[in-house]
């Protein structure tokens, strides 16, 4: 018994130690086999590559991946994360130079902040801009200075479409003008549409580049190329366009819930459910990839693109392509530069808008941003208006900004989205709603 | 025979000192690193120039603080934050109480309504705040289809968006509905360890259910009643999910946590994130000690 004692008593104080020790051998086991597995992983894979991609989009078919692996024995790992958390995902990540993907989106409206910072890898070692041009229009959006921020990979540019049955019922002619345009809304009023028009106005970045639009449409721009506002005097396009989209909200063509509608999908929603007859900020293959889908929509073959209704006749199409890059923390640049070629070559493209039919189909994917791949669909016959839409994107899309986005993008369009937002909830006017964005214009220009 | 004994004790008594240390060392370690490293770090940056737009990092002084006040964006979300505060901790907290008495008698399905109540604890405040956004819909939402039915409004109505302070009340309810359940468990537990001798010496002293509840429940939770409080007053200081779902990037209905994220990562100016939420956990930590402080006090003794 009292050799047992002192026995009992060493495991009783040992117990703590041995288990405090054995804690910490598990922990440093799991964080060793941890290491050993990725470790382990990577020779298992032998030579095989290896590449993240982020972005905004769902994933192409695993099939049609997988074919790009077995070309090119490089596996992409696809991680679809929602707009701007990638984007808040991107900021934090380059500037505390941690790696988070090979390859990722660059927003049209960023490239003059990464050009500034230079959290993207130039890609002109990759691709040849000047070769590319003809067969990509919108590729200047993404170029600074000569170098290439980013590759489009769609062709997003804004477009108006018309629901043709309803103006038709209405007696309303299809406009060509802005004035031509409110007439015949007002007409579809008449005819028992209540607020037969969608615009954006809820405080988010669709209302911003739908005022670029809309500046466009009367016939002139936001910034000069020295980035000086250019919407100060009341006759100006840009004073013009926010007075023309505050009288429509205000007059009641829009519906008053826009205000709040922060989600394009939801404005679609309207003219796919036939409660407006026109959207003026609308996204080219809209009519194709949500009017034209039966299951959800009940104005299948009625809803058409037609020329931007402009102050004086047809007017341009403000374009916001998306593009890939490569961020410069990326592990593996040059594959995940082979990957970008794969998935913008044109008959990919192609194929991301439904050119083998609905399986190989990249969920919301817009368009081809190759002419080419444009051009194999309209030959298809499978997208509605893919010829009218190559023509609005070969005469008629304009870079919002043809200087290029200037590096504090972010700031200048929370101010257009948020003033103007105001002024049609009537909380400042038209006149102060300019005074301020120029203000903030003039600021962040002054501050660099 | 006794220097073997003195020495003998001597070791493992040592070793006790030491285990609580060492056990809670990793806990301490996580803190460390996860806490008290970037509260440093965001405290020291709070003085300087940080941002990838306008290299180098200098050193800025008060510069941070002074252009976040001038700015007439974080103004009104600090105003608009201290109401989502002040109306956040009083109705949660009330209805927390309220909720725990009613909760603590057995009734039928007792355990089903506890369940319930849970429930909006429990969700995604993002899942929420989404919710309540198709309820306050202008074209579907039921709350104008309620009241449209009930002949109180003539029209559909826009509910946010437009009006600041509508705005602002209609994002509230949406915190506190959300919060309120998390205070109904922190005061019911505390409801539930008060020994009902209390309650039948109460009734023997001939006191009224109003008396009883002032006289013996009310300064036995009053500890439960912090606790739920200064959550409260965490969440509601913090709130971001809900702004950012139903009012965008607006500032009508802008919180502080919603500007400090657009500060941040839309303008890249860290800087000024870092001032602002070194503003924003400064003014925490006071107003959490300032309500503890009026509500947490030993209880009486009865």
């Amino acid at each position: 018994m009292q050799v047992t004692r002192p026995r009992l008593a060493a495991l009783r104080t040992r117990r703590p130690w041995a288990a405090a020790a054995l804690a910490v051998s598990l922990l440093t086991a799991a964080a060793c086999s941890a290491g050993g597995q990725q470790i382990g992983q990577n020779q298992a894979g032998g030579s095989a590559k290896s590449i993240t991609v982020d972005m905004f989009y769902p994933s192409p078919p695993k099939s049609v991946l997988a074919e790009f692996t077995k070309q090119t024995g490089i596996k992409v790992q696809w991680v679809e994360i929602g707009y701007d958390d990638l984007q808040t995902k991107i900021s934090s990540a380059a500037s505390s130079n941690t790696y988070y993907a090979d390859a990722t989106d660059v927003d049209w409206s960023k490239v003059g902040e990464y050009a500034k910072t230079g959290w993207f890898l130039p890609m002109n070692q990759w691709f040849s801009p000047a070769s590319l041009k003809s067969d990509v229009p919108q590729l200047g959006t993404f170029e600074v200075d000569g170098k290439l921020i980013g590759m489009p990979f769609d062709a997003s540019f804004m477009v108006t479409t018309v629901n043709t049955k309803d103006f038709k019922a209405a007696g309303a002619a299809v406009p060509t003008t802005l004035t031509g345009l409110t007439a015949a809304l007002k007409k579809l009023q008449a005819h028992g549409m209540a607020t037969p028009l969608d615009i954006h106005l809820a405080a988010a970045e669709g209302l911003s580049t739908c005022w670029y639009q809309m500046t466009a449409a009367f016939g002139g721009q936001v910034l000069n190329e020295q980035d000086v506002p250019q919407f100060t005097s009341p006759g100006s396009p840009g004073y013009q366009a926010i007075a023309w989209m505050v009288n429509a909200y205000k007059s009641g063509l829009v519906a008053k819930g826009n205000i709040q509608e922060t989600d394009y999908n939801g404005l679609t929603t309207e003219m796919a459910k036939n409660k407006v007859g026109a959207e003026l900020c609308d996204y080219a293959g809209s009519v194709g990839s949500i009017y034209d889908v039966p299951s959800s929509s009940s104005v299948v073959s009625q809803v058409r693109y037609v020329p931007t209704p402009g102050a004086h006749g047809a007017g341009p199409n403000v374009a916001n392509p998306d593009g890939i890059g490569i961020p410069k923390t990326a592990k593996d640049p040059a594959s995940a530069a082979e990957f970008i070629k794969w998935f913008t070559s044109a008959q990919n493209q192609a194929m991301w808008s439904g050119l083998n039919g609905p399986a190989d189909v990249i969920g919301g994917f817009p368009l081809p941003m190759r002419l080419s791949g444009l051009d194999l669909l309209a030959k298809s016959g499978k997208v509605p208006q893919a010829a009218e839409l190559e023509t609005l994107l070969r005469e008629h899309a304009q870079a919002p900004f043809p200087q290029g986005a200037p590096s504090w993008y972010a700031q200048f369009s929370n101010a257009v989205y948020t003033n103007i937002h105001e002024a049609a909830a009537g909380q400042e006017s038209v006149q102060q709603a300019v005074t301020n964005i120029a203000n903030q214009a003039s600021q962040l220009k002054a501050s660099g | 025979m006794a220097t073997v004994v003195k020495v003998g004790s001597r070791r493992p008594a040592r070793r006790g000192r030491l285990l609580p240390w060492l056990l809670i060392a990793p806990l301490v370690a996580f803190i460390a690193l996860l806490s008290f490293y970037p509260t440093v770090a965001t405290t020291v940056q709070a003085f300087f120039r940080v941002s990838p737009l306008d290299p180098p990092t200098r050193f800025n002084g008060l510069g941070n603080f002074r252009a976040l006040f001038a700015n007439s964006a974080v103004t009104t979300s600090w105003v608009n934050t201290v109401v989502y505060m002040v109306v956040g901790v009083a109705v949660s907290t009330v209805l927390g109480i309220a909720g725990a008495v009613t909760l603590r008698r057995r009734f039928r399905f007792r355990g089903i309504v506890l369940a319930l109540v849970i429930l909006p604890w429990a969700l995604p405040a993002v899942d929420e705040a989404v919710i309540w956004n198709w309820m306050y819909d202008p074209n579907y939402g039921v709350v104008n289809s309620v009241l449209h039915s009930l002949h109180l409004i003539g029209g559909y109505h826009v509910y946010l968006g437009l009006d600041r302070w509508l705005t602002v009340v209609l994002i509230e309810i949406v915190q506190v509905w959300q919060m309120t359940p998390l205070s109904i468990l922190i005061i019911l537990a505390a409801l539930q360890s008060i020994s009902s001798d209390l309650y039948e010496a109460a009734e023997v002293d001939g006191a009224s259910a109003w008396r009883s509840f002032r006289a013996v429940t009310l300064p036995l939770i009053r500890p439960a009643i912090a606790v739920a409080a200064v959550q409260s007053l965490v969440l509601s200081f913090n709130v971001f999910d809900q702004v950012y779902v139903m009012n965008g990037n607006a500032p009508l209905g802008s919180s502080l946590m919603l500007q400090t994220y657009l500060t941040t990562f839309q303008n890249l100016d860290f800087g000024g994130g870092y001032a602002l939420s070194l503003t924003v956990t400064v003014a925490t930590v006071l107003l959490s000690a300032a309500v503890i402080a009026l509500i947490y006090r030993k209880p009486v003794a009865t």
